[in-house]
């Protein structure tokens, strides 16, 4: 039936791009440092259970909000400063080790912080439609939006402007770029700030939807990683394409074949790119870029 | 210009090795104070151990149990006791997975030498449990629902309501509303295994069919999939089967999706956490459940009304909250233990054997009535339909 389909689609899309900011993050790291940050989920959550926690302080939600992001993008920064930063000769391998540290202590701070259960956000304000039977609640739209500004923001940053194209030249030619004047160091704690942004945002428009939880940030950055190897680690397009594609391949699966197997598609998704794919999406054309 | 597309599948292999060692390992945040072996001894304190969803999905039930363990091992050590010797609680978190559970019950066995255990928190982790109790030869209490924790086993028992009582109490309403189908949304994990089969048997006997089965997992967070099935299956009403957060999320989507048809939830949303993660959608929701969320309602000639009210103001002083019907749960598997061991000392033979008599005992769930055939004492008397109305669980007004 059409309607499920297109209601299958809506749920997809929203979840999807929860997975794209987070697939944009861990591209934000990848193509300035080559760190794959494990920590990149753990970004959503802190935000989402300290703007919850601010909201219960007496903060206005807006500016609640706000503070938990700016927060987070520091606490992304300092992490790459405290640690990250501090290791010479950085191998990826290497970064997915120590990071998988930095994603474990996140999460045991937040147990002791907030406890075990689940924490929601208020729904940010609008009116849920419904479409010819198709039920689109305001807060998906906000969460579109929210990949839409700051994820294609991001794009913009990384591949139209001076700034961004610095950035990358910094993980292509680190020698050259600082010949000519781009610090590395610098470069670095742009790309976590950059990171921890976005993580950010994903956990605070995610949040009235699906709770946040000190745990769950593990599996919500593996979906978005999933979706980065689609984007060949390197591309954003390729990876927020990627990312839209597995969240609505996710519900498609669980509406038409099996419920539970839900989880598994992206771990099915992600073997199969490795072997048939491992550029992922990424076409030659936009391969050649930078 | 070097493009480092070859590298990416090694990283991607090892960042996946990673993450999947790092969501299957990881310690214990229980107790650990290497406490000597002292099995049956006369001597000594005696140690009940305890083994709970502390962390992780089942943490909404884990929690208060822990709070409630805690705070009554406390009173009854500033009351001497039991026959005068100490005792000592040891609690164990299984993170929530079966593994966990296994490995927290060996360590309660084997080194701190528990006389006998309670938990887990949810069925998954309480049936991998059993084998290890049950060659220990070991009692324990489960505060977990499904009746095959219990079903053929001498040496576990179980505190929280059957589910078989429950669907029955479900599907007395659904045919006293005179609805004929209902399709299920049931948790993916041990607490909704075997619920689509109890409820097309018991169905049968009241005219009753399941025309639809969806399943979620326990740490889902979108159910749009499954809630569009279940609207397609045009059933007269639904029944959601899981515990909170999970439950409550679903229901949110159920709202969206399906509307306005009657919705039946189970004993798992017998909490003040349904309504944080339902929101708006938990309004008018039925859910059988025991007394303790609807105490203020009770009549005073309530035989569990003096008990349930008693435990609210204890939990409530110490903990700033009131408890759910989990920590309830737990309670009476604490009382249960406690008597038991006043009882039979501890030697697990006997112990086991002053469980199995139980009887007459008032607890938060209900009037327990221990047997060889019910090793869960409690029958429908212990349920009442409660209704979700103004953020709160209220006696359903067919009472």
């Amino acid at each position: 039936m059409l309607v499920d389909f297109l209601q299958l689609t809506v749920a997809g899309l929203s979840q999807g791009s929860v997975y794209a900011l987070l697939a944009v993050g861990l591209i934000a790291t990848y193509t300035v440092r080559h760190v794959v940050n494990i920590a990149q989920g753990d970004y959503a959550m802190l935000a989402g259970l300290g703007a919850v926690s601010m909201i219960a302080a007496g903060v206005p939600m807006l500016p609640a909000i706000v503070l938990a992001i700016i927060t987070v993008t520091l606490a992304s920064v300092i992490i790459e400063r405290l640690i990250i930063a501090r290791v010479k000769n950085l191998t990826t391998l290497v970064s997915i080790i120590l990071t998988l540290g930095v994603s474990t202590l996140m999460q045991a701070c937040m147990l002791l912080a907030w406890g075990a259960e689940g924490r929601r956000l208020p729904f940010f304000p609008g009116i849920d439609l419904n479409l010819g039977g198709v039920s689109i609640r305001s807060q998906e739209v906000w969460m579109l939006a929210a990949l839409v500004i700051v994820g294609g923001g991001t794009l913009l940053f990384y591949e139209k402007t001076k700034y961004g194209k610095a950035l990358r030249a910094v993980a292509e030619q680190p020698v050259a770029a600082r010949i000519v004047g781009i610090s590395p160091a610098v470069a670095s704690m742009v790309a976590f700030g950059i990171a921890g942004l976005v993580g950010a945002v994903a956990g605070v428009v995610s949040a009235p939807l699906y709770l946040a939880t000190w745990s769950a940030g593990l599996l919500l950055g593996l979906k978005g990683f999933v979706a980065a190897v689609l984007g060949g680690l390197t591309s954003f397009r390729a990876a927020i394409i990627g990312a839209l594609l597995l969240g609505v391949l996710e519900q498609y699966v669980a509406g038409y074949v099996a419920s539970g197997l839900k989880d598994g598609v992206a771990f099915l998704v992600l073997i199969l790119v490795l072997v048939i794919r491992p550029a992922g999406l990424v076409l030659r054309q936009s391969a050649a870029r930078v | 210009m070097v493009r480092p597309r070859r590298r990416i599948m090694p990283i991607a292999l090892a960042a996946a090795a990673a993450i999947t060692l790092s969501a299957c390992g990881g310690g214990n945040f229980g107790d650990d104070n290497g406490t000597d072996d002292n099995g049956g001894s006369e001597e000594g304190p005696i140690i009940i151990g305890a083994v709970l969803d502390i962390t992780g999905v089942g943490a909404n039930l884990g929690v208060p149990e822990q709070n409630t363990l805690n705070m009554l091992a406390a009173q009854l050590n500033e009351a001497g006791g039991i026959n005068g010797r100490e005792v000592e609680l040891v609690i164990k978190d299984n993170q929530s997975n079966e593994d966990g559970a296994a490995r927290a019950t060996t360590e309660l066995i084997e080194q701190e030498g528990a006389h006998i255990i309670i938990g887990a928190s949810r069925t998954g982790p309480s049936l991998a449990m059993r084998p290890i109790v049950e060659s220990a030869e070991i009692p324990n209490i489960s505060v977990a629902a499904n009746a095959a924790i219990v079903e053929g086993s001498d040496w576990v028992f179980k505190t929280a309501q059957n589910d078989e009582v429950v669907i029955e109490m479900i599907l007395d309403h659904v045919q006293s509303e005179g609805h004929e189908t209902v399709a299920l949304a049931r948790d993916a994990s041990g607490f909704g295994e075997g619920i689509a089969d109890m409820i097309t048997e018991l169905g049968e006997e009241r005219g009753i069919e399941l025309v639809a089965t969806e399943a979620f997992e326990p740490s889902a967070t979108d159910f749009t999939a499954q809630m569009t099935n279940i609207r397609n299956a045009g059933a007269d009403a639904n029944i959601i089967w899981g515990i909170t957060p999970s439950a409550g999320l679903a229901q949110a989507s159920y709202s969206q999706i399906v509307g306005d048809v009657p919705v039946y939830q189970s004993h798992g949303v017998a909490n003040e956490a349904f309504f944080e993660s339902a929101g708006d959608a938990a309004e008018g929701v039925i859910a059988p459940m025991g007394r303790l969320l609807v105490a203020d309602q009770l009549s005073d000639d309530d035989p569990q009304a003096e008990v349930i009210n008693q435990f609210i103001e204890d939990y409530s002083d110490q903990f700033g909250e009131s408890p759910s019907a989990f920590a309830g749960h737990a309670y009476d598997a604490w009382q249960i233990a406690v008597l038991a061991l006043e009882e039979a000392g501890t030697d697990p033979h006997d112990l086991r054997d002053a469980v199995e008599s139980i009887s007459g005992f008032v607890g938060i769930s209900g009037v327990f009535e221990m047997s060889p055939e019910n090793h869960s004492g409690l029958d429908t008397s212990a349920l009442i339909i409660a209704e979700a109305r103004d953020g709160r669980w209220n006696l359903a007004d067919s009472q």
